[in-house]
């Protein structure tokens, strides 16, 4: 019986870290951007806009283009060598744009997302740096689970204490992205 | 306790395991039978093709009924509003014949066409995304053709194109491949809410698992199941097509629907160690540079050279850079241009070109256009042969994934982007004109063995890569003497004649380290990287009579076998 407990309350632990999410912390509107180019940044613009938060898109928004006006930072983790090639910009750049894009983003006192839809497929060492970046500089994290199968994001969140919500897909990614703001 | 943590870590281990990444499957992709062998793309595709082969069909029947399926299987590389080519040789025929079944461009088309921006592209992508990309679609038409003419008559149009209105209608699978596409051409196809519809959920790309339904598309297919080529090229479906492409800033007009023809062309044809090789000619330069570079490579001995070998790869990179500066230079549509055919295949020509290759070091690079351009690597490829000793191999496209994003309302039909194959200004062989159809890599390909009997069918997505695939393939075959998955399955490398020598990233280090010694600049890929194309071939064992197919673990291929 005791056995039993103790399991049940292992679980419930569990899955308290999985599906964490906090209070809404997050203000509107919010300004998305991409962190890697891949092309989840679509998806994400689609979670926001059947959420209803008011956002404008940027993939490729410089430190400089961040104002006061937008309130809250969303960033789409994960690299994507045909999106950098698209946009143009070598893995080097695109990681000394996100550095100066959250000193930016901190100076101003924005909340900082952090959103990673890719699974184990928007992992590996092209996307990893960009996601440790994001992770770094993040007030909360949302993650498809699979793409969490080493621990880095729970890892991270743990270590920095930032809220971490892992979901089993895409689809349910929207409810606690849209949760996150007053 | 020292349970539960077992428990635990057995929990975790297994949820783990459920969530790790698809890896590729590489056991099971071939099939071998004694009446005959489909290999294409999707599997369900390929057991159309040996169901239409139990029926009484013959391998014409199985490929047609297979490029249907496929159709609606991997809508995001072929389709009815795509092109395509299709290299026949029944057993009665001496000679193989090319069904050539290319988009052509509108009748309104002009060189000038597109606005062409300071950074020398076209303004706003409009040659790849939106109406003005489409050209007119032949597959309908080629198919068709294909079927009336050499098809075996004991099974009906209607049955012939069933399999693919049942799986329209049934739904297909969202594999890991396609839930990936789907991903990557999310902006596109988010762009035209026609495609938004069939092909996302509210926005958002469907998951592995998922199955995706057509019912317009199953509704389209019925249509030409019933009437035939007119079900497509005129009436009710063409006038929403015309619509839909005007709607999206294009010019295709009915007129340039109800005039479509294929053409029938005789094949490029030439001999590999004994070998003969039919191939596909101009509209499509895959056909011609195949035969070069066998050609080119019959001038060493390959097979000494060994499998992956430093020696190996730096021939193939200097072939492969010879022809493509030729292609660069001559290739076109031959009903506009002259293209130096004979000369582009003659042996003699490529034992000169052999003599330029020096073992030790790769020639400068030959900088001639920018033919890398042509063509996305979204194509797909099928091929079949029975044992009565027929041959078939079609490759087929929409161009990019999705093609021009353009969906029909109310038919399904995702429009191509072929448009984007010609050169988007004046001046080139591959220049816009009304009615031409655009410089192409498809290689569908026949090979008889030296004694003129049926030896081998084969194809590829993939772009300029299909070129490198599908000889590669062959010489894999030839010359290295590997059964035909194994072909299939070996690490490819390809480059063009400028820029960089690509590796997929199984080809072994020393290999890779001995190419940059001797001066070429290697990017290395990944360890199967659908960028190399998607190979489907079959094989005949005349010894054993045994047909075996070979299918791409680099794309959802599967052959299967009766």
């Amino acid at each position: 019986m005791k056995r039993l407990a103790l399991f049940f309350a292992f679980s419930l632990a569990a899955l308290a870290t999985a599906w964490a999410q906090p209070a809404a912390f997050a203000e509107k509107p919010a300004l998305v951007t991409a962190i890697g180019q891949s092309a989840d940044f679509e998806m994400v613009k689609v979670l926001l806009t059947r959420g209803k938060i008011p956002f404008t898109a940027e993939p490729l928004v410089k430190a400089q283009g961040l104002t006061p006006a937008a309130k809250t930072l969303v960033l789409v983790a994960g690299g994507s060598s045909k999106g950098l090639g698209a946009a143009g910009i070598s893995i080097e750049a695109e990681s000394e744009r996100a550095k100066a894009l959250l000193a930016r983003a901190k100076e101003l006192k924005m909340k900082i997302i952090t959103v990673h839809l890719g699974g184990s497929a928007r992992r590996g060492p092209l996307s990893d740096g960009f996601i440790q970046q994001c992770l770094a500089a993040s007030d909360y994290a949302i993650v498809v689970a699979e793409g969490d199968g080493d621990g880095l994001f729970s890892k991270t969140a743990a270590e920095r204490k930032f809220e971490l919500t892992k979901v089993d897909k895409i689809s349910l990614v929207g409810a606690p992205l849209t949760a996150a703001f007053k | 306790m020292k349970r539960l943590f077992a428990f635990t870590l057995c929990f975790t281990a297994l949820i783990g395991l459920s969530n790790a990444q698809s890896p590729v499957n590489l056991y099971g992709r071939n099939a071998q039978g004694n009446v005959g062998v489909v290999a294409a793309a999707k599997p369900e595709a390929s057991q159309v093709g040996v169901d239409i082969l139990k029926k009484g069909g013959n391998a014409v029947d199985a490929a047609i009924a297979t490029a249907f399926a496929l159709g609606v299987l991997e809508p995001n590389a072929s389709g009815v509003g795509g092109g395509g080519f299709m290299a026949i040789k029944l057993a009665n025929m001496n000679e193989a014949v090319i069904i050539d079944f290319r988009e052509s461009a509108p009748a309104a088309a002009k060189a000038d066409m597109y606005a062409i921006g300071a950074d020398g592209k076209v303004v706003n992508a409009a040659n790849v995304v939106g109406g003005l990309a489409v050209g007119v679609p032949g597959e309908v038409a080629g198919l068709l053709y294909g079927l009336d003419k050499y098809g075996s008559k004991k099974l009906t149009r209607a049955q012939i194109i069933q399999p693919a209105i049942d799986w329209a209608k049934k739904g297909i699978p969202v594999t890991v491949n396609l839930s990936k596409i789907i991903t990557d051409e999310l902006v596109k196809i988010n762009k035209f809410p026609a495609g938004a519809k069939i092909y996302t959920k509210d926005g958002l790309p469907y998951e592995i698992g998922d199955s995706i339904k057509n019912p317009d598309l199953a509704a389209t297919l019925e249509l030409i199941a019933r009437q035939g080529k007119d079900g497509f090229y005129k009436g009710d479906i063409a006038g929403k097509m015309v619509a839909a492409v005007k709607d999206a800033g294009g010019i295709l007009s009915a007129a340039d629907l109800a005039t479509y023809e294929p053409k029938i062309r005789k094949p490029i044809t030439g001999t590999y160690r004994g070998y003969t090789i039919f191939s596909t000619p101009p509209a499509s330069s895959g056909g011609a540079h195949v035969i070069q570079i066998l050609n080119i490579l019959e001038n060493f001995d390959v097979a000494k050279l060994g499998d992956g070998t430093p020696a190996a790869l730096h021939l193939w990179g200097e072939a492969m850079k010879l022809a493509f500066a030729d292609r660069a230079k001559y290739m076109a549509d031959t009903d506009f241009v002259k293209v130096p055919l004979t000369g582009l295949t003659h042996k003699a020509y490529a034992m000169s070109l052999a003599a330029s290759i020096d073992p030790d070091k790769p020639m400068p690079s030959v900088q001639a256009g920018d033919p890398g351009r042509f063509e996305s690597g979204s194509t797909t490829s099928l091929s079949v042969m029975d044992k009565n000793g027929n041959m078939v191999a079609i490759t087929k496209s929409i161009n990019y994934f999705f093609g021009s994003g353009v969906v029909v309302p109310g038919t399904g039909i995702i429009m191509n982007n072929h448009m984007d194959d010609f050169v988007p200004k004046a001046g080139s062989a591959n220049s816009i004109e009304p009615g031409k159809r655009p410089l192409s890599s498809m290689s569908p390909t026949l090979v008889l063995d030296p004694n003129g009997k049926p030896f081998m069918t084969i194809g590829s997505p993939g772009a300029t890569r299909i070129i490198g695939a599908v000889a590669g393939v062959i010489s894999n075959v030839v010359d290295h003497k590997m059964p035909i998955q194994q072909a299939v399955m070996a690490p490819r490398f390809f480059r063009m004649q400028a820029g960089d020598y690509n590796l997929e990233g199984r080809v072994s280090i020393n290999t890779r380290n001995a190419l940059e010694k001797m001066g070429h600049k290697v990017m290395v890929r990944g360890d199967w990287d659908a960028f190399f194309g998607g190979v489907h071939a079959v094989t005949y064992d005349a010894r054993t009579k045994t047909l075996s197919g070979g299918a791409d673990p680099r794309r959802d291929g599967q052959a299967a076998a009766y």
